[in-house]
């Protein structure tokens, strides 16, 4: 991180001669060593970066598909409660039968349902069952809820119902005429899902983890760079910094080393917690079906925290200007709030965009690149070229936000704003 | 005063905020060994001046030099040639005394041995021994003062600038900072300081400029300024400002 922030800083063409380099090095040490005691020394810090995400991680990550599944086991098990309108026995019997729906009356049953007392209403036509008897065709009405996922289910039970009903109607009109229901059925479905477990545990890590550690590569380290800039003009420290010989790119540059400290951190917790709650602590919320493996392979892991490495030094420098800009810690706060947001929430959208995925644009913008190699990352669809590009735009980007940070230090205007 | 070096000059400053003109033409030049004191109202433009030597703020006009060496163009030298303690110097309070002394010694970058030997010494003589390991959150205004003085001494700078150093401290902490700049002066260091205490500068400067408006409306020695008027410091002081307000 050091080195790689030098060469860059030699990059820029200065600090010519080796004395100087050495000098400049030696301060961006001093820089950082002393932010990096400061947060080391702050009990709140440690707490939000490290012990928080730590706790949090298992519980949202293991409470999300606990929950997603214990909705799935309903849906499949529970018997609905469905309304039913006129007058169908041999339809009821069937019911009862099959325990598919639990038939039901009621008074008002657009009302019931509504009411979520039904999940479903069956509207049966008149002389619906002499209708069938004639060999004639009848239209079953079905009101439902769409938005409702367990009315959702609950319509799916009363169409296999009464496909069921159909195909036994069916059977017994065939066997009057001494027709094999089987001559007309030709081809038979046999569905198997190919998804491999991989792509099954990923389809689920894809869609939570880009998230939770871009939020934590935002909140690891915004606390610190609101303190050590922001802070620093309001405890009044900041004047005697800048009276010391340490140009401002080597205050800054140590400055933001220290918050690409701290960002990272909450980063690895976050991944940390998440493999150790998906190896040890998904297997045991699985007692039904059989036991699945998700997992993290290690080496995605380790090219993951590469690209949260990026993603983190952009939102380090972003978040390290604006802490500079600002006339206090208030302030500054204020001002990375919707940048918190701006960052995370591409996170929830980058599911829904997945065409995107397939342009390299997506991998010139910032933030939504990052997005987009996690998720190629953790769907083991990975294109190094989208990779490469990904990361030479963040880098690029994070530059960017650093030379404006030390842009904004050299001003005298933005240090003793009024 | 001539056979003395000078180490601070400053030339007509001007400093013009963007809608005030705060330093309106500042000459004035210090040699090693004195205690020159900025003497003034508030928003007299002594800090505005005081900031514009220690190369924080660039001035609008004039030119300042620190032991020969401009402000502005050779900043990098000039800043390892002054010890500053800025007005309401605050202090990172989750650091220890010695944290905070240590942190601006390698900012200066005195050598780690040197750096060692003169924490204590300069301790020792702040009588801050005893306390070096205590977090500076825990320490009383008097104390975290004279940490920031410590701080500023780390790289044994020949030229001093104190703004308002006893501002805020009690009688004992103030005689125990005032003890201290009159060393500064026997080890031979040009002192630059501002207040609004008239002992004060009675008692410790050799030389007094009497700023107000941005202008400097009196200067020299304290005992030519009360021949030449017959008035007490206090006396000339308000007459002064009183004439600068009118
Ligand atoms: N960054 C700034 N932007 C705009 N105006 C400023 C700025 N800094 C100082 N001033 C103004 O310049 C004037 C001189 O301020 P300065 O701080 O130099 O006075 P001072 O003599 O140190 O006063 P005090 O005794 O109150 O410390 C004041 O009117 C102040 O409001
Ligand atoms: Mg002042």
């Amino acid at each position: 991180m050091i080195g790689g922030a030098l060469s860059w800083l030699r990059a820029r063409g200065r600090g010519g001669n080796a004395e100087a380099a050495q000098e400049v090095r030696r301060w961006i040490l001093a820089v950082y060593a002393k932010e990096t005691l400061e947060v080391i020394r702050d009990r709140r810090t440690l707490l939000v970066m490290i012990v928080l995400p730590a706790l949090l991680m298992p519980m949202v990550i293991l409470g999300i598909s606990y929950l997603a599944q214990r909705q799935q086991q309903q849906i499949q098990t529970v018997v609905p409660r469905v309304a039913v309108v006129g007058q169908a026995p041999a339809l009821i019997h069937l019911a009862y039968a099959s325990k598919l729906i639990a038939p039901v009356r009621a008074k008002d049953p657009t009302a019931a349902l509504r009411q979520r007392q039904v999940l479903a209403v069956v509207e049966i036509p008149k002389n619906f069952e002499t209708i069938v008897a004639r060999n004639g065709q009848a239209h079953v009405g079905i009101l439902y809820d769409a938005t409702d996922s367990e009315s959702a289910a609950a319509r799916g039970k009363v169409v296999d119902l009464l496909s069921r009903y159909s195909q036994e109607i069916v059977a017994a009109r065939l066997a009057a005429r001494h027709i094999n229901p089987r001559d007309l059925l030709p081809v038979v479905l046999d569905q198997h899902n190919v998804a491999t477990q991989r792509q099954q545990s990923g389809q689920l890590l894809a869609s939570l983890l880009p998230f939770l550690l871009a939020m934590w590569a935002v909140v690891g380290g915004m606390s610190v760079a609101v303190d050590l800039a922001a802070g620093e003009k309001e405890r009044g420290t900041l004047e005697s910094l800048l009276i010391t010989p340490p140009s401002r790119e080597a205050i800054v540059l140590g400055k933001f080393l220290s918050v690409v400290t701290a960002s990272m951190g909450g980063v690895i917790v976050v991944l940390l917690a998440m493999m150790v709650s998906l190896r040890w602590g998904y297997p045991y919320m699985l007692h039904t079906t059989q036991k699945v493996n998700i997992s993290l392979p290690i080496g995605t892991a380790i090219v993951m925290l590469g690209v949260a490495l990026l993603f983190s030094a952009l939102v380090s420098a972003v978040q390290l200007a604006i802490s500079i800009y600002a006339r206090s810690p208030r302030e500054a706060q204020q001002y990375i709030t919707p940048l918190y947001f701006v960052t995370v929430l591409p996170g929830l959208a980058v599911q829904f965009v997945s065409d995107w995925a397939r342009s390299p644009w997506a991998y010139l913008t910032p933030v939504l690149n990052a997005f987009f190699s996690f998720q190629e990352l953790l769907l083991g669809t990975v294109n190094w070229g989208h990779l490469f590009l990904a990361a030479v735009s963040c880098a690029f980007y994070a530059a960017l936000a650093l030379e404006v940070a030390i842009a904004l230090m050299s001003r005298e205007g933005v240090i003793f704003r009024v | 005063m001539t056979d003395h070096e000078v180490l601070v000059e400053a030339e007509n400053l001007e400093k013009r905020f963007r809608r005030y003109h705060a330093v309106r033409g500042v000459s004035f030049r210090c040699y090693a060994g004195e205690v020159f004191g900025l003497l003034g109202p508030n928003g007299a433009g002594k800090t505005t001046t005081i900031r514009m030597l220690t190369t924080v703020l660039r001035p609008t006009a004039g030119v300042a030099r620190i032991a020969g060496h401009d402000v502005v163009h050779e900043a990098g030298t000039v800043r390892r040639l002054i010890g500053v303690l800025p007005e309401n110097a605050g202090i990172y309070g989750r650091l220890t005394a010695r944290d905070v002394i240590r942190y601006a010694g390698r900012l200066y970058g005195v050598p780690p041995d040197l750096l060692r030997s003169r924490l204590a010494s300069i301790a020792e003589a702040l009588e801050l021994t005893a306390h070096l390991d205590r977090l500076t959150d825990t320490f009383s205004k008097g104390m975290k003062q004279k940490v920031n003085i410590a701080r500023a001494l780390i790289h044994n700078p020949p030229v001093v600038f104190l703004d308002e150093p006893t501002s805020g401290l009690d009688v004992i902490s103030a005689r125990s900072v005032r003890d201290f700049i009159e060393r500064f002066k026997q080890e031979g260091r040009c002192v630059i300081m501002s207040t609004h205490v008239m002992e004060e500068a009675e008692r410790l400067c050799d030389r007094v400029a009497i700023v107000a408006g941005g202008r400097i409306r009196a200067e020299g020695r304290l005992t030519d300024l009360q021949a030449r008027t017959g008035l007490g410091l206090e006396e000339i002081f308000v007459q002064l400002v009183e004439q600068t307000v009118a």
